[in-house]
């Protein structure tokens, strides 16, 4: 099933985690160090070559969160690495 | 549809006739050469604003209540519109009032008063309208997708000019414009309804006080070739990204425009396209997504517009960009390609059965082509495309760098740019 690839699972993980600070509904400890190691933990992962452009969209979003950008942006740039690994966006 | 027939009138200027005799109304365009590809920098919007100009007042009808009120005082519509390439001036009467409606249209193009005070106030409502228009995103989107299309070129600029432009345009400007670009020549009328040819003929002849010798301008240069897959952002606090994002393609004198218009329908055209139902039904990433055609002289564009959650925007792109190699690396199943073509032929009758639709399509034929093709040529011609065609087209085309504008809440535009390898 691809759903149940280990990089989609990871980066719906760090969307999740992004899109808690970007509603302003998350846990007030998430700092964008643990976004930055979530999205890590996915660039780490051996299959996200198999999606055109995904590593360049994630190396993006780490950047993004790097240089402080809005949570909206940097969700916006995982979405768009987990539609480059042919996820769908309606399982986040 | 009606015969049309196509008639030389003095000075160079042309009438296109299609007698409708079982309709009730006649309609009435005339067309006009020229619009905002001809105008410099310095002069941009000139066009447009001499469009508004005209129903300012004439001699014989001096207020804008006078020629509004000609036509609407016995039911009938009239209106204007600039495009690039033309200028068109037209009214809908019921059939029996066909002469007042020459009558008018006659009299606004070649007999306005052009007064200083109404160039003044209508300055003032174009730039509301230049305004309005920085407000409504789908708008801007648009005016920014064909500035990077044809960047530094006349047809890349907005009809309507620059809040500078109109700021500057004298009078005189506008009125040595107007004598330059509004002659006999130029002009093609087309009329359709429910009308004696003769009369029409009759109404016409000797009337038009416009000048005879060509003007002698020649249309813009073609745009440069673009080289390089660009983005274009524009940071907006909107609530919804709007996209466009598309490629150079055919002119309206390209022997492949009618397989372009096919595979443009396969894409982007209605609810059964492929963009309808891939991207918005599917994936459910876009309210409104559609690509379109435009078609000029010696260039054109496939553009492709969606407005998107922001949070999606890149996906969307994506998803998009996907379809459009989908379409270079597959043939069209037959079924769909049937589909594409009545729907084609479907919307070309539809287009067809008001006499608004016929005068426009008689005189844009022949002003911009220069001949005229009857509904059954055109619908022979379509059917004619196949699979392969289709595919040839867009593998043509779409090898292309992409070009994109886009407006939103966004950072920094680098994720749309690895969207389309910009």
């Amino acid at each position: 099933m691809p759903g149940d690839r280990a990089a989609a699972v990871r980066i719906r993980k760090a969307i999740a985690l992004v899109n808690a600070v970007a509603d302003g509904a998350g846990d007030e400890d998430l700092t964008p160090t643990e976004i930055a190691e979530a999205i890590r933990d996915c660039l780490e992962l051996r299959e996200i070559e198999q999606g055109s452009n995904v590593r360049k969209y994630l190396g993006e979003a780490l950047d993004a969160t790097s240089d402080g950008m809005p949570a909206d942006f940097v969700a916006m740039t995982l979405y768009a690495a987990l539609g480059a690994l042919g996820e769908s966006w309606s399982e986040d | 549809m009606a015969l049309h027939r196509v008639h030389g009138l003095a000075g160079g200027a042309k009438l296109v006739t299609a007698a409708m005799p079982e309709r009730l109304s006649a309609s009435l365009v005339f067309m006009f050469g020229g619009g905002s590809r001809l105008e410099d920098e310095r002069h941009a919007g000139v066009s447009h604003f001499i469009e508004h100009l005209f129903f300012k007042g004439t001699r014989r009808r001096p207020t804008s209540k006078e020629i509004a009120d000609a036509i609407e005082g016995v039911g009938g519509f009239i209106n204007a519109s600039t495009d690039k390439e033309l200028t068109a001036y037209w009214t809908r009467v019921p059939a029996e009032h066909v002469e007042l409606g020459l009558d008018v249209l006659i009299d606004i193009v070649s007999n306005s008063k052009l007064a200083p005070a109404d160039v003044e106030r209508e300055r003032s409502v174009i730039l509301e309208e230049l305004r309005m228009y920085q407000d409504q995103p789908q708008d801007l989107v648009q005016n920014l997708f064909e500035e990077i299309m044809w960047p530094d070129h006349p047809l890349g600029r907005d009809i309507a000019g620059t809040q500078q432009s109109v700021a500057r345009l004298t009078r005189d400007d506008i009125l040595e414009y107007a004598d330059e670009h509004y002659r006999l020549p130029n002009l093609v009328i087309g009329a359709a309804g429910a009308f004696g040819e003769g009369e029409i003929l009759e109404a016409v002849r000797g009337r038009l006080a416009l000048a005879a010798e060509p003007d002698g301008q020649p249309i813009a240069m073609p745009p440069e070739p673009l080289r390089d897959p660009r983005v274009l952002m524009r940071r907006r606090k909107t609530e919804q990204a709007h996209i466009c994002l598309g490629v150079r393609a055919f002119s309206y004198l390209h022997p492949d425009r009618y397989v372009l218009d096919l595979l443009n329908t396969v894409l982007g055209e209605g609810m059964s396209s492929r963009l309808f139902l891939n991207i918005r039904e599917r994936l459910g990433l876009a309210y409104d997504v559609h690509s379109f055609t435009q078609k000029h002289r010696d260039t054109g564009l496939l553009g492709v517009y969606l407005g998107v959650d922001p949070k999606q925007a890149v996906g969307a792109v994506n998803a998009v960009v996907a379809e459009l190699q989908n379409l270079c690396d597959h043939d069209l199943a037959d079924e769909e390609l049937v589909r594409a073509k009545e729907f084609t032929k479907g919307r070309l009758r539809l287009e067809l059965e008001s006499t608004n639709g016929v005068s426009f399509w008689l005189a844009y034929q022949e002003l911009l082509i220069g001949s005229i093709k009857t509904i059954e040529e055109e619908v022979a011609l379509v059917d004619a495309i196949t699979a392969e065609d289709v595919r040839r087209v867009a593998t043509d085309v779409l090898r292309a760098p992409i070009q994109m504008a886009v407006i939103g809440p966004f950072a920094k535009d680098l994720p749309f740019r690895t969207a389309v390898g910009a």
